[in-house]
C-alpha cells in the first residue's frame, strides 16, 4: 500500500489472530430522490422506502480496507479474522452474503426493532437512523461478546442521521481511543498497525498499538471489490447470523427511550439561484454568449 | 448554570477554533438563548451572562501540551475566565478525563473546579470536537449534538439544528439531559478573522494543571505528520471550476483541468471524480474536502449533490454546464449551459485565452 515511514521488524513466525469486526448500513440512494420528495420533509419526513439501497460510501470503505488488511496480514504471517456486522433490515443481506463469498468469515445482521416488533418490509426504514446511541450499543456488545474484536472499522458518519458520533459512543462502551477520517491500514504485526487518517490539523501516520476504532473517512480505497462467481458458489451455504439485540443484552426500546438528542422536524434548506438559461447553437456559440453576457464583467473583477 | 468553551490547544488549528467559536458564541445562539450570548443583559444572566465590562462570563477550558504555548493559547479565550489543563496531545479519551476531573460531568465545588453545574459545554468543529462532545456527553449522561449550525439555549432543553439526510435537509434537535455537549460546524470556520464580540482585555487563569501524569501504555507511536498537497489555493481562490462525475473519464477530467489553468481558474472536484482516482484528493470539494467561495465558480459535469454544494454555495456566481435539466445543480446555479461540459469549458477557455491576448480581462486565481 506504499505506506511511508514503514518499521521493518521482526514479524512473529506463529500463525497469530487479529480480529477485524467492520460496521456497515445500508442508506437510501438520497441522489435517486426528486426535488418534490425533500420538498414534503418540512411537513413530516421523508419517504425513502421505495429508493434503492446502496452502501454508505465511508463503509464501503471500511469493508474494503478491512479486506485489503486481512491479505497484507496473511503476506505477513498474521491471521486477521473478519467478521461483517449490520445493524439493518433484510435487505442488507445481499450485501452480508456478497461479503461471505469475499472473505468474510463472519456475516452478521442485527435488526433494529425488538423481537416481534420487526419491520422487515422490503427495504425496512430501521427506526434507528437518528438514535445512534441504540446503533453503537448493538456493535459495541457484538464486538465484546461475541466476536471478541480487536479493532472495529467502520465509516465515519452515514445518512440520513449524520451524527457522526457511533464511532466514538462505540470506542466510549469498549474503552477504546478512536481514529477518525482513516484512510490506509497496515499491519505491522498481530498487536501492531500503521494507520493513515487526516487529523483537524492535516494528514498523519501513527502506529497503532492494542484495540481501537477505525473511522474511516476518504480512503483512496473507496470501491468494495466485486466477487468472482467461483468464490460466490463456494461460499453460498456460509449462513448469514441473525442475532436479536436482546441477545447481545440491549433492549432496544428501552434505549431509544433514553436517547438524549431528539430529532422534532426538518427544514429544506434553499441554495436556489437564479438559473438563466444561456442558449446557443454550439458549445461555441453558448461559450460566446455567457462570457459576453456575464463573464467578461465578473472576470474584471477578479 | 454555567458554560464551558473547550479549545485543544495540542494542534496547530487552535486559533481557528478560537474564532469558529466566537463567532458561533456571538451568531449561532437563537434569540432564546440571550442570557448565554449576553446581547441585551448587562449583568449575569442563568447561564453566565456577561460580565460588567460585557465580557462573556463562560469559561474557557484550554489544553496544551507544551509550556511554551499557553500565554499564547490564554489570549485566544473567547471568554475572560480562562482553565489550562496539560494533557496529552490527539487523545480527546484522555481529555474528556480531564474535563471530568474538573468536575464538568457534575455539581462541583472547591478550588481547581469548574464549580457549580456545567450546563452547557462547547466544543469546536472538526474531528476532536465532536469526539470530545460525544465521549463528554457518553460518560455524563448528558446529550450530543455535533455539528451544530445554531442552538437556542432554554431553561430546560436546548434546541439546536444540523445537517442531516447528507445535506439535503437540516434537522432540529432537542437536548433533554445537561450537561448539552455541543461540537459546532466547520462552516462556522468562515468567520470573521476578527469577531465582534468585545475582546476580553485582560484574562483570568482560574487554573492550571498537569494531567499528563500517571503514564500508560500509549495506543499511538511514532507520530509522523505528513505534508499534504495545500489546499489553500482552493479556500482562497477567486474562479474556479469543478469538474463533476458527468465528465465521464479521466481523459475528460484532466481537459476540465487544463482548461480551468487556461483560463488562470483553479481547478477542483466532486466526490465521485476523487474515488474515482480521475482527479487527486487534495481536489476534493464538498463536506469532506474543501470549502470554497470563489466570486465565480464553473461547474462542469456535476449534478450538484448537497456534498458538493455544501462546498461552492458560497461563490458569488455559479455557471452549470450539464446537458441534464433536471440535475440539482440547475436550480443551485446563477446561470446555466444545457450541453456537454468539456465542449464548452474548452470553448470557453478559447475565449478567455483570447480575451487575455487582446489585453481585456486577465483573471488570476
Amino acid at each position: 500500500m506504499g505506506m511511508g515511514g514503514l518499521n521493518t521488524e521482526a514479524i512473529p513466525s506463529q500463525m497469530s489472530d487479529l480480529r477485524v469486526l467492520a460496521c456497515f448500513k445500508a442508506t437510501p440512494d438520497f441522489e435517486a430522490l426528486r426535488e418534490a420528495d425533500w420538498a414534503t420533509a418540512a411537513a413530516g419526513g421523508v419517504e425513502t422506502r421505495y429508493v434503492r439501497r446502496v452502501l454508505n460510501c465511508f463503509d464501503e470503505s471500511a469493508l474494503e480496507l478491512a479486506l485489503r488488511l486481512s491479505e497484507t496480514a496473511a503476506r505477513r504471517g498474521v491471521r486477521a479474522e473478519l467478521g461483517a456486522l449490520s445493524v439493518g433490515g433484510r435487505d442488507v443481506e445481499p450485501y452480508l452474503k456478497t461479503l461471505v463469498a469475499l472473505g468474510y468469515e463472519r456475516a452478521t445482521r442485527v435488526p433494529p426493532e425488538a423481537a416481534g416488533g420487526e419491520s422487515e418490509v422490503a427495504g425496512g426504514e430501521s427506526g434507528l437512523d437518528f438514535a445512534p446511541g441504540v446503533v453503537a450499543s448493538i456493535i459495541a456488545a457484538y464486538a465484546q461478546r461475541v466476536a471478541h474484536s480487536d479493532l472495529v472499522v467502520l465509516g465515519w458518519r452515514s445518512g440520513p442521521g449524520d451524527s457522526g458520533t457511533v464511532p466514538f459512543r462505540v470506542a466510549e462502551a469498549l474503552g477504546w481511543p478512536c481514529l477518525t477520517q482513516v484512510t490506509e491500514v497496515e499491519p505491522l504485526s498481530d498487536d501492531r498497525l500503521r494507520v493513515a487518517c487526516v487529523a483537524d490539523d492535516g494528514p498523519l501516520r501513527l502506529t497503532l498499538r492494542g484495540p481501537c476504532v477505525l473511522a474511516v473517512g476518504n480512503a483512496v480505497v473507496s470501491h468494495l471489490r466485486v466477487p468472482t462467481l467461483k468464490d460466490r458458489l463456494a461460499r453460498r451455504h456460509r449462513p448469514i447470523e441473525v442475532l436479536a439485540a436482546a441477545d447481545l443484552g440491549v433492549d432496544i426500546a428501552a434505549q431509544r427511550h433514553r436517547e438524549t438528542c431528539l430529532p422534532t422536524g426538518f427544514e429544506t434548506i434553499d441554495r436556489s439561484r437564479r438559473g438563466v438559461v444561456i442558449e446557443g447553437q454550439s458549445p461555441h456559440d453558448k461559450a460566446q454568449t455567457l462570457f459576453d453576457s456575464r463573464l467578461r464583467d465578473i472576470m474584471e473583477t477578479l | 448554570m454555567r458554560f464551558v468553551v473547550v479549545l485543544d490547544g495540542t494542534v496547530t488549528t487552535v486559533a481557528r477554533q478560537a474564532r469558529a467559536l466566537a463567532a458561533f458564541l456571538r451568531d449561532g445562539l437563537g434569540d432564546a438563548s440571550v442570557e448565554l450570548a449576553g446581547v441585551t443583559e448587562g449583568g449575569r444572566g442563568e447561564l453566565g451572562g456577561v460580565t460588567e465590562r460585557g465580557e462573556l462570563a463562560g469559561e474557557t477550558l484550554v489544553f496544551y501540551a507544551d509550556d511554551g504555548d499557553k500565554r499564547r493559547l490564554v489570549d485566544l479565550a473567547p471568554t475572560r475566565d480562562v482553565r489550562l489543563v496539560k494533557t496529552t496531545a490527539r487523545r480527546p479519551d484522555l481529555m474528556v478525563d480531564d474535563l471530568l476531573a474538573l468536575g464538568a460531568g457534575a455539581h462541583s465545588t472547591g478550588p481547581g473546579t469548574l464549580g457549580g453545574e456545567i450546563a452547557l459545554i462547547l466544543t469546536a468543529g472538526g474531528a476532536t470536537g465532536a469526539e470530545l462532545a460525544t465521549r463528554l456527553a457518553c460518560r455524563t449522561g448528558g446529550a450530543v449534538l455535533t455539528d451544530a449550525l445554531s442552538i437556542e439555549v432554554g431553561p430546560r432543553e436546548l434546541r439546536g439544528r444540523r445537517t442531516v439526510y447528507s445535506s439535503h435537509l437540516r434537522g432540529r434537535f432537542a437536548l433533554t439531559t445537561r450537561p448539552w455537549c455541543v461540537s459546532i460546524d466547520a462552516s462556522w470556520n468562515d468567520g470573521p478573522r476578527s469577531p465582534s464580540l468585545k475582546p476580553a482585555l485582560e484574562h483570568y487563569v482560574l487554573s492550571d494543571t498537569d494531567e499528563t501524569g500517571g503514564a500508560q501504555a500509549t495506543p499511538f507511536e511514532d507520530i509522523e505528520l505528513v505534508a499534504a498537497p495545500s489546499t489553500d489555493d482552493l479556500a482562497e481562490s477567486r474562479f474556479l471550476v469543478v469538474a463533476g462525475y458527468g465528465a465521464g473519464s479521466r481523459e475528460a477530467t484532466k481537459r476540465i483541468a487544463q482548461a480551468a489553468r487556461r483560463m488562470g481558474a483553479g481547478f477542483g472536484a466532486s466526490r465521485p471524480v476523487v474515488m474515482n482516482a480521475w482527479a487527486p484528493l487534495d481536489r476534493l470539494i464538498g463536506v469532506s474536502g474543501t470549502r470554497t467561495a470563489p466570486v465565480l465558480c464553473i461547474v462542469v459535469g456535476a449534478s450538484g449533490a448537497p456534498a458538493l454544494s455544501w462546498g461552492i454555495e458560497r461563490a458569488g456566481f455559479i455557471v452549470a454546464i450539464n446537458p441534464d435539466d433536471h440535475a440539482p445543480i440547475v436550480r443551485d446555479s446563477d446561470a446555466l449551459l444545457l450541453d456537454d461540459g468539456v465542449a464548452v469549458i474548452e470553448e470557453l477557455a478559447e475565449i478567455v485565452a483570447a480575451q487575455r491576448e487582446q489585453g481585456g480581462a486577465a483573471p488570476t486565481a
